[in-house]
């Protein structure tokens, strides 16, 4: 990362593409590396790495990549700052980091990192008020939440005497007391800030329609996957024995979500919108799987999240894909009669909206599938009905762009420009893998397990 | 006796904190708060130094009024918020607002009183004050021992900082004419006197 | 009348509730509102403080030193985003921040 930005400061925005690409492929490298890096504690247990972070740095990573490509075709003239993969890079090792801390300090720092850069990188476009009004608004909350999330730190540290996992469980001595209660309650707000889950969910609109499509990209892949590691790791670990409390809490946070998030999306006109809305129902139905709080339960939570990750990058991949005359055009109604002038991107298209409906052979229904049977198996058959039903409305609102692709006759102003290279390679293997995705299914279910198995 | 002393300091510099800490909030005009936070860190951090905390309070002391104050003193001068418009939006719902306050303030001193703290502090005390250091060598030994990744990270974060707030805010204007000192210096004298036969009365061509 | 750990907590929660309503009552401008939140990270610190000496362990302080850093970090970025918003909008009053709707 240092190294990219000392190129960066000496060769100016001239090679922007140059380093970018380069960005992409250290991103792409240190997800072989997480692959293949031994398990084992480290920095005196501040840090681990377990299959579970194993699993989340690779997806992180990938995703932390995939963006950077992204961000190499979309850079317009006007927004050629080198600084932006520098700042992905370090967005990517503050999530990964996150992802494996074994400490309540180090979740801080982790989360510190990735949302400082993440701000800077949502009001990167300076001239353009939308991204500094983002810009704006993410900074705000996002600096209450982390406030939050800390006082929420600093009550279980006075009623545990420890910040480290271990220290913590152990004081918790399953009684709760009145005081942790309160922590759990806060550090719960803030962390749920973070994944957008529903009361907390204002900023994920804005901001996704304010900032520059591949940091969006990148917040709704990569950073939605750290923080919701994180969720998965500080509920699983530390307040394993008390998990009645938190649940109730969690299956809230899950309803209102998934509710909010089917329903808003509705009547959206600008796509980047929907997608913010959509992202908020996903949460929502990974936390039911968290609410099982079984080890099946984080499996398919895990399971949902990759599918999730996949079909959001494909989904940005034809975003952005979506330019008219050289200037990127974001309303769904434009997208109407794409079957007719871009089929291939049509096919796409379809292949990604109905895998995030849940349409059976695709990869997301998997993902919904896994996190239903846990929730069932824990005794929460309703949450899993109310899940369904979610689903279904929020399939209605996919489903209605694939009918504007297809079947509306093409407006006037045009077809889209041919979509670059890059472009078309990431929609299209993230069509390709959400199409196949049958075929290796199990070989992800296994990992997912394997990697779940940490909070047996 | 010793006990009133402590009592007696402990209320005087938490009522100024919390007073100061209204005001922020409630000042009219945007410097006067800044002055306030000012004011609430400084005896915040003698609440600090009275709890033992003595490290941690001075260097409250200087990254706080130090950096942060001066730096929201800066932006407030450069962006010279306008005073007159401050405060008339409160007037309609302060009464509410206040009202709504007190009542999550009374909360959560009523859980705070009620907790049930238990006498029994937590055996786990994971790098326990030991008595012959005092509280800054203590620190220092655990800080760049065991918690060596948490500084280097807070290092990345304010490298992540410093880089943002370069590219958000620098902007080079390439229209400014710019002095540049080795170039004054390198002028030869070729470049800058010329010999010139000048017949009398006539005057360069 | 010993000082005992419920008096810090007080004024802990006292300085977080002044600070969220500092955010939520002012309707005047943003720099209010990263004030306040310096204010909450403040009475995070104390929270620690007080934690720390009084179960006698250190890694509250820890705590508290990081978090000095990450909040001065914080301020300076949220600052750099308000000049850049200040640069296009002309003033930061807090109703005109709605140009996105929905």
């Amino acid at each position: 990362g240092m190294a990219l930005l000392i190129w960066g400061a000496f060769r100016g925005n001239r090679d922007f593409h140059v380093i970018t690409l380069t960005a992409a492929a250290l991103m792409f490298a240190a997800a072989a590396v997480a692959i293949v890096s031994p398990t084992g504690g480290g920095f005196n247990n501040l840090f681990v790495n377990d299959a579970f972070s194993r699993f989340c740095k690779v997806v992180i990573f990938g995703a932390g990549g995939v963006s950077a490509l992204m961000a190499v075709t979309f850079s317009s003239d006007t927004f050629r700052r080198f600084e932006m993969p520098v700042l992905m890079i370090y967005a990517a090792t503050g999530l990964s980091i996150m992802v494996s801390a074994q400490d309540l300090m180090t979740v801080y720092l982790g989360i510190e990192l990735s949302s400082l850069s993440a701000y800077v990188l949502a009001a990167m476009r300076r001239d353009n008020l939308r991204a500094s009004e983002a810009g704006l608004k993410y900074f705000i909350l996002g600096a209450l939440s982390s406030v939050i999330l800390l006082y929420g730190m600093s009550l279980v540290y006075g009623y545990t005497g420890g910040t480290s996992f271990e220290a913590v469980a152990a004081g918790i001595g399953g009684d709760a007391s009145f005081g942790l209660i309160i922590g759990l309650v806060f550090l719960i707000a803030g962390l749920a800030f973070k994944i957008s889950a529903a009361p907390f969910h204002m900023w994920t609109p804005d901001v996704y329609q304010g900032a520059p499509t591949p940091i969006t990209a990148f917040l709704a892949t990569a950073s939605k996957m750290g923080a919701f590691a994180l969720v998965i790791r500080v509920m699983m670990e530390p307040f394993a024995d008390i998990t009645a409390e938190w649940r109730q809490i969690v299956i809230l946070l899950a309803i209102v979500s998934m509710v909010w998030g089917s329903l808003a999306a509705m009547w959206q006109t600008n796509i980047k919108r929907m997608m913010a809305y959509s992202s908020i129902g996903h949460m929502g139905f990974a936390l039911v799987g968290v609410a099982a709080g079984s080890e099946a339960g984080v499996t398919g939570c895990l399971v949902y999240l990759a599918t999730y990750v996949v079909m959001n990058l494909g989904a940005f991949a034809l975003i952005l894909s979506m330019k008219r005359a050289g200037r990127p055009v974001e309303s769904i109604t434009d997208l109407a009669g794409l079957s007719r002038n871009r089929l291939p991107m049509a096919l796409a298209l379809l292949v990604v909206f109905f895998s995030m409906a849940g349409i059976p052979p695709l990869a997301g229904f998997f993902g919904k599938f896994l996190v239903f049977t846990a929730a069932v198996e824990a005794g929460f058959w309703w949450l899993a009905v109310i899940g369904l039903v979610t689903s279904v409305l929020s399939a209605f609102y996919y489903i209605r762009i694939i009918k504007i692709a297809f079947f509306d006759e093409p407006t006037d102003d045009g077809e889209f420009d041919a979509a670059d290279v890059s472009l078309r390679a990431v929609y299209g293997l993230s069509a390709v893998f959400l199409l196949l995705f049958i075929a290796f299914v199990r070989f992800v279910v296994d990992w997912a397990s394997a990697s779940a198995s940490v909070f047996a | 006796m010793e006990e009133i002393i402590t009592g007696l300091t402990f209320y005087l510099f938490a009522a100024v904190t919390i007073a100061s800490a209204i005001m922020v909030v409630g000042s009219r005009n945007a410097v006067h708060s800044v002055l306030f936070l000012i004011l609430a860190f400084f005896t915040c951090s003698a609440l600090f130094v009275l709890r033992g905390a003595e490290f941690v309070a001075m260097i409250l002391v200087i990254v706080y009024v130090g950096a942060v104050a001066v730096l929201f003193l800066f932006v407030v001068m450069m962006l010279h918020v306008g005073e007159n418009r401050l405060f008339q939006g409160v007037r309609r719902f302060g009464v509410v607002g206040v009202l709504v306050g007190l009542a999550v303030a009374a909360e959560l001193i009523i859980v705070i009183s009620t907790r049930a703290f238990r006498q029994d502090t937590p055996a786990v005390a994971s790098n326990p004050t030991t008595a012959d250091l005092n509280v800054t060598e203590a620190l220092g030994q655990i800080l760049y021992t065991d918690y060596f990744l948490l500084f280097q990270m807070s290092g990345l974060v304010l490298l992540v900082a410093m880089i943002g707030a370069i590219t958000l805010t620098l902007r080079q204007r390439d229209g400014v004419k710019k002095q540049s000192i080795p170039q004054q210096i390198e002028r030869k004298r070729e470049d800058a006197v010329a010999l010139r036969k000048v017949e009398s009365g006539k005057g360069i061509g | 009348m010993a000082i005992t750990l419920e008096h810090y907590l007080v004024v802990g929660a006292l300085l977080l509730t002044i600070g969220l309503f500092g955010i939520l009552l002012n309707r005047r401008n943003v720099i209010i509102i990263l004030m306040s939140v310096e204010l909450m990270l403040l009475s995070v610190n104390v929270n620690l403080i007080a934690f720390s000496t009084e179960l006698g362990d250190l890694t509250g302080q820890i705590f508290a030193l990081l978090i000095l850093t990450v909040a001065a970090a914080e301020a300076a970025i949220g600052l750099a985003i308000l000049v850049v918003f200040f640069r296009n909008r002309g003033n930061i009053e807090i109703e005109d921040i709605n140009s996105m709707k929905g």
